[in-house]
């Protein structure tokens, strides 16, 4: 039996439990655990385990599925020999961590990091008093196994990885409220790939790899770390995986290590095999011209300049891209060649090592330059033919300012020249002008290009005549007809999958060839002689031909007359060929009276389609016009006009003209109306409200009022002038009160108003209606001695006082305070309404022409001044002050004077 | 008289201030109270609104925050961000008078900081380091210091005269001791959940302050322009 106690030594980390115990012969011992609460079995075997020589102690390892922590094990030990086997040992038990005196919940492993497909299983220990409810792994609910009164456990098999915050493991209570939880992290071992080292400044080396498979583990105890020849890679992160070594060692030994295993990479090498140039800085052109430049940069490293490297050069322009490839000893300036002048390039430099080429460096920043202007080329040009004698010269467009044409006649000896702009590509010719060569120049800032020529072509088509049921044609020998002549011929007025056919013709048959077709009367054929060579069919000349003439068979369409004055310009266009049945000759115009027509004009130019009849007299005409060919004259199309005589045009001037006046008033008005504040500033401004001078004060008089900085008009109407009354009636000034909360003008006396009711003796117009505005009553009150004037906040004066003579408001009498000179204006001074009181003559202090009057003197002179009912004069003076016064005054009396009558 | 009273409100209280601002700074730089803080004078209003307009922002991003985290953490992050932890500042603002529960939104914004910095350091470990929850983390913090910095000077443009206490008043809640990555999890939650919720009284408590102190003082300008 064993006489000393087993005992017990826990690893919860690798969940391992070591089992430590003394008996000095056996080897081989029965060892049962099992889980001290539930009494359940959880090993029951027999190991072999050496006794250790220099303790006298055996020793045995077990590594628990569960964590040592999730309930209390029980262990003994017997040893065996054979069938023998000795008493168990005591128990011993390792306290788990759901013992009563620790009530908090728990979860079991935490944290830890195993690789992905591993098992694991996981317990909770519930709160003490707290009811179990569930284990959830991830978001899935897992089946759970009690292993104590408080500790469940849960089995997870072949696990998958996790995310980079771990792998939730949960309990909850029966609640579905959390107790606790736990994390684990799921991932792989590294296992990067790719190792390559390299060099770049031919000293030390830089190795990149690849990060291979992702381990799904991240932080700083869980990531991957790398060391190269033993030296740590801080700098190889993400998808960064590179590390550099100072000096070049020729072979490499990466390491990769995570918390689940580790990987070994190598790399050797010579350094000559690995270099890997830098990309080129500071890309300069040191020339630059039309059709090349140099390109030079520079080398970051010296050491670049004993190396021989090749050199690859990207030039983009806007039309295509190439690259050139330069080698050399430190390469650093390359000269590029067949460049456009005037282009715009882009050019991006990268070499590599021209001896043991490795890999291609970086590509260099790129650098722009444009090429100079060069004079431009020579222009590609053609000569159409559009018809049998019109056709265009047309050249290809390029980058140049301009082009010259040259027209040539060698015979004559004489040219033209035509300088067209850049925009135009073609010039209209006509073959049957003298002119037998075109020269096209280009010309541009730096010059003008070599000369592009294109010969006009002599042989037009010929006209040809049938015979007998051929026709005969004729052509001189041709030096390069080595293989014959070949003939073909078409119906001309066919546009559409026309039947085209051809013959052959010896060589020795070259002077005169008669040849019979399926021809008809009446058709256009077209003949084409090619001349045949071992090289080329060239063609050499061509015919058109009718076998018969006929006549036409239709008559000139759209002919339409045209009255100009006496005259009338008759116009048609031409038969279309197919209807032509012969080559049209002219034409002739007719006068048609009844069945009787009269040539007016015969037109031998096919070409010409229009005849103008001159001196007719009114009347109507029917002019008849047509073609004739060999063959005769067609029907004849026929059209009438009746001239029209001249007096309608007359009355039609008349009215355009009185139409375009209409508008030019209607622009006006619109202007005026438009411009209405101008006009009415300019013509008839605002009367300025009066200003009262500083200096006039509350003074002695009978009238108690204070000066109002206000002196306001107020026309009321409907008032009889009741001499009972008195003169002067306040009323308080209720509607100038503000219903704002400005209080500023709290300390300001009341204002006063007073109706001034003049009226005309002897009128009685009540009911009459009363003028609202002053320029209505200026205009319309001539004779109204009606409306009540109504002044606000007159000042009173001593002045005014004696003025009224005690008896009411009379501010129109003479005296002291009326001081002004009668005779100023007097043109504009009206009389004045025959009032009770001598009448009222506001218009006192009237000065708008008086150039010596000040402002000051006329606001003191003239009490009130307001505007008389009575008179269309204005009863305000002008602020002298005002600049532009006198043109103000000016304009204003001219526009008063046109609304009173005056001259 | 009676139209330039308005102008005197944010004149009459930070000259006096200006005066006391002066004093306190000489006390602060001895017990380094505000060490490091600048404070510009402004209407009592207008910094008042800028603190709101702050406070709001980062209530926006703090939920903003506490979504990306909780994403970021798994799953079940809904369920156990419900567990409840000790020693996590509570979102509560407390005092009876403004000037104390300004105090109290100071002595949040400083505590809620350590634990701000722990959730920043725990999750750097426990997500790629491109991790978008690691900037919004950091955001956070600088702008949480940034809005205590300025509830710092509201109180001393404000209340002059009472210092600013050198702990919170609200008593400390030192950072957890070490926790396993579970708890970690569990305790950022918790700490964002509840520095959204704070903040949410913070904007509901600089609204009421706006309206309460800003008259208040300037009717007490008023009363003393005219006396």
């Amino acid at each position: 039996g064993l006489d000393r106690q087993v005992r017990l030594d826990a690893d919860t980390e690798a969940q391992k439990l070591l089992v430590t115990w003394e008996d000095g012969r056996a080897s081989t011992f029965d060892v049962e655990i099992l889980r001290t609460e539930l009494m359940e079995i959880v090993f029951n075997e027999t190991v072999v385990a050496t006794e250790d020589q220099s303790t006298g102690k055996h020793q045995w390892n077990w590594t628990s599925p569960v964590p040592l922590e999730c309930t209390s094990l029980s262990v003994k030990v017997r040893s065996r020999d054979g069938q023998d086997v000795s008493e168990w040992s005591s128990q011993q038990i390792l306290p788990g961590l759901d013992l009563p005196d620790n009530t908090d919940s728990q979860m079991y492993p935490e944290g830890k990091t195993v690789p992905v497909g591993s098992n694991m299983t996981f317990c909770c220990i519930v709160k003490e008093g707290q009811q179990f409810g569930s284990l959830l792994y991830k978001d899935t609910l897992v089946k759970e196994t009690m292993l104590s009164r408080r500790t469940y456990a849960t089995t997870m098999t072949n696990q998958g990885p996790s995310n980079p915050s771990g792998t939730n493991v949960v309990c909850s209570d029966e609640k579905k409220m959390i107790i606790t939880g736990a994390v684990v992290f799921v991932g792989y071992p590294p296992m990067p790939s790719d190792l390559v080292c390299e060099t770049h400044d031919l000293i030390s080396v830089d190795c990149q790899w690849s990060k291979g498979r992702e381990t799904y583990l991240f932080g700083m105890a869980r990531q991957t770390y790398y060391t190269l020849n033993g030296r740590n890679c801080s700098k190889a992160r993400d998808s960064n995986m590179r590390c550099g070594l100072e000096q070049w060692d020729g072979n490499w030994t990466l390491v990769a290590r995570n918390l689940l295993g580790e990987f070994r990479l190598t790399d050797a090498a010579e350094l000559g095999h690995r270099v890997r140039p830098v990309a080129p800085v500071n890309l300069t052109t040191p020339e630059v011209y039309s059709w090349n430049a140099s390109v030079g940069w520079l080398w970051k490293y010296n050491g670049y300049e004993r190396l021989s490297l090749i050199c690859q050069v990207q030039r983009t322009s806007h039309s295509n891209s190439s690259t050139q490839t330069y080698t050399g000893y430190g390469l650093n300036t390359v000269v590029l060649k067949d460049l456009q002048p005037d282009e715009k390039y882009n050019v991006k430099v990268r070499c590599g090592s021209q001896k043991n080429f490795w890999k291609w460096g970086e590509w260099s920043l790129p650098l722009s330059f444009q090429t100079k202007m060069d004079r431009p080329v020579a222009p590609d040009i053609w000569l159409w033919m559009d018809s049998d004698n019109l056709g265009r010269v047309l050249w290809k467009v390029s980058t140049t300012s301009g082009y010259e044409v040259t027209l040539w006649s060698p015979e004559e000896n004489s040219q033209q020249t035509l300088t067209l702009p850049q925009s135009m590509y073609s010039l209209p010719i006509n073959v049957t002008d003298r002119w037998s060569k075109v020269t096209v120049t280009a010309r541009n800032p730096a010059g003008v290009s070599l000369p592009a020529n294109v010969v006009i072509p002599r042989h037009l088509p010929g006209k040809n005549g049938g015979k007998g049921s051929g026709f005969p044609l004729s052509w001189v020998a041709h030096a390069n007809a080595s293989c014959g002549y070949v003939v073909d011929w078409y119906n001309t007025s066919c546009t559409h999958d026309c039947n085209v056919e051809w013959t052959r013709v010896c060589v020795s048959i070259n002077a005169f060839f008669s040849f019979a077709g399926n021809f008809f009367a009446g058709v256009r054929y077209t003949f084409s002689l090619y001349a045949c060579s071992s090289e080329s069919t060239v063609l050499l000349e061509r015919w058109h031909g009718y076998m018969q003439e006929l006549v036409p068979s239709r008559t000139v369409p759209r002919l339409s007359p045209n009255q100009e004055g006496s005259d009338v310009q008759l116009t048609w266009d031409q038969i279309p060929l197919e209807h032509q049945r012969g080559f049209i000759l002219g034409y002739t115009v007719y006068l048609t009276n009844a069945s009787h027509l009269t040539l007016l004009a015969n037109i031998t130019d096919p070409q010409l389609t229009n005849h103008t009849v001159k001196n007719l007299v009114l009347g109507s005409y029917k002019f008849t016009v047509k073609a004739y060919n060999a063959a005769g004259e067609d029907g004849g199309a026929t059209v009438s006009i009746s001239l029209d005589p001249y007096t309608y045009w007359l009355i039609m001037e008349i009215l355009v003209a009185l139409g375009t006046m209409t508008c030019l008033l209607i622009i006006i008005t619109i202007a005026c109306y438009r411009k209405r504040k101008w006009v009415k500033k300019a013509f008839y401004p605002d009367i300025p409200e009066p200003k009262l001078p500083g200096e006039w004060g509350i003074t002695q008089g009978t009238l108690d009022v204070k000066p109002s900085p206000h002196s306001m008009v107020h026309i009321v109407e409907d008032s009889v002038w009741d001499s009972s009354k008195e003169a002067l009636v306040t009323v308080p000034e209720e509607d100038e009160e503000g219903t704002g909360d400005e209080e500023a003008d709290t300390d300001e006396p009341a204002s006063l108003r007073y109706y001034n009711q003049v009226v005309e003796e002897g009128s009685s117009s009540r009911g009459r209606p009363h003028a609202s505005d002053s320029s209505a009553s200026s205009t319309g009150s001539m004779d109204s001695g009606h409306t009540d004037v109504t002044y606000t906040g007159i000042q009173t004066s001593p002045d005014a006082s004696q003025c009224a003579g005690g008896g009411g408001y009379r501010p129109q009498m003479q005296s002291a305070s009326c001081p002004e000179d009668p005779q100023t204006g007097p043109e504009e001074h009206l009389q004045p309404p025959v009032g009770s009181f001598g009448g009222y003559q506001p218009q006192c202090s009237w000065k708008q022409d008086s150039p010596e009057a000040d402002g000051g003197g006329l606001d003191q002179a003239c009490l009130g001044s307001p505007t008389s009912v009575t008179s269309s004069q204005f009863l305000l003076p002008y602020d002298t002050s005002e600049e532009g016064k006198e043109h103000q005054s000016s304009a204003s009396t001219w526009f008063h004077n046109l609304l009173t009558g005056k001259p | 008289m009676s139209g330039h009273v308005k102008n005197m409100c944010p004149q009459l209280p930070i000259s006096q201030a200006a005066r006391t601002l002066l004093s306190l700074l000489l006390v602060a730089a001895i017990d380094s109270v505000s060490a490091g803080v600048v404070c510009r004078k402004q209407p009592c209003g207008s910094s008042l609104q800028i603190s709101l307009k702050l406070t709001k922002l980062i209530h926006k991003e703090s939920a903003d925050l506490l979504k990306t985290y909780k994403v970021s953490q798994g799953d079940m992050s809904e369920l156990f961000c419900q567990m409840s932890i000790n020693n996590v500042p509570d979102p509560n603002i407390s005092g009876l008078d403004p000037s104390e529960r300004m105090l109290s939104i100071y002595s949040h914004c400083k505590a809620f900081l350590p634990h701000l910095k722990r959730v920043t350091e725990q999750q750097t470990d426990l997500q790629p380091p491109s991790s978008s929850l690691l900037s919004k983390l950091s955001t956070a913090q600088n702008r949480t210091n940034g809005l205590a910095n300025q509830i710092n000077c509201i109180y001393q443009t404000l209340f002059p005269n009472l210092p600013i206490p050198p702990e919170p008043v609200d008593g400390p809640t030192s950072v957890p001791p070490s926790q396993n990555v579970f708890q970690q999890k569990v305790y950022g939650c918790v700490v964002l959940k509840r520095f959204k919720e704070f903040l949410s009284r913070v904007t509901r408590e600089l609204r009421t302050l706006k309206s309460q102190v800003c008259t208040r003082r300037t009717t007490f300008a008023d009363t003393n322009a005219l006396s």
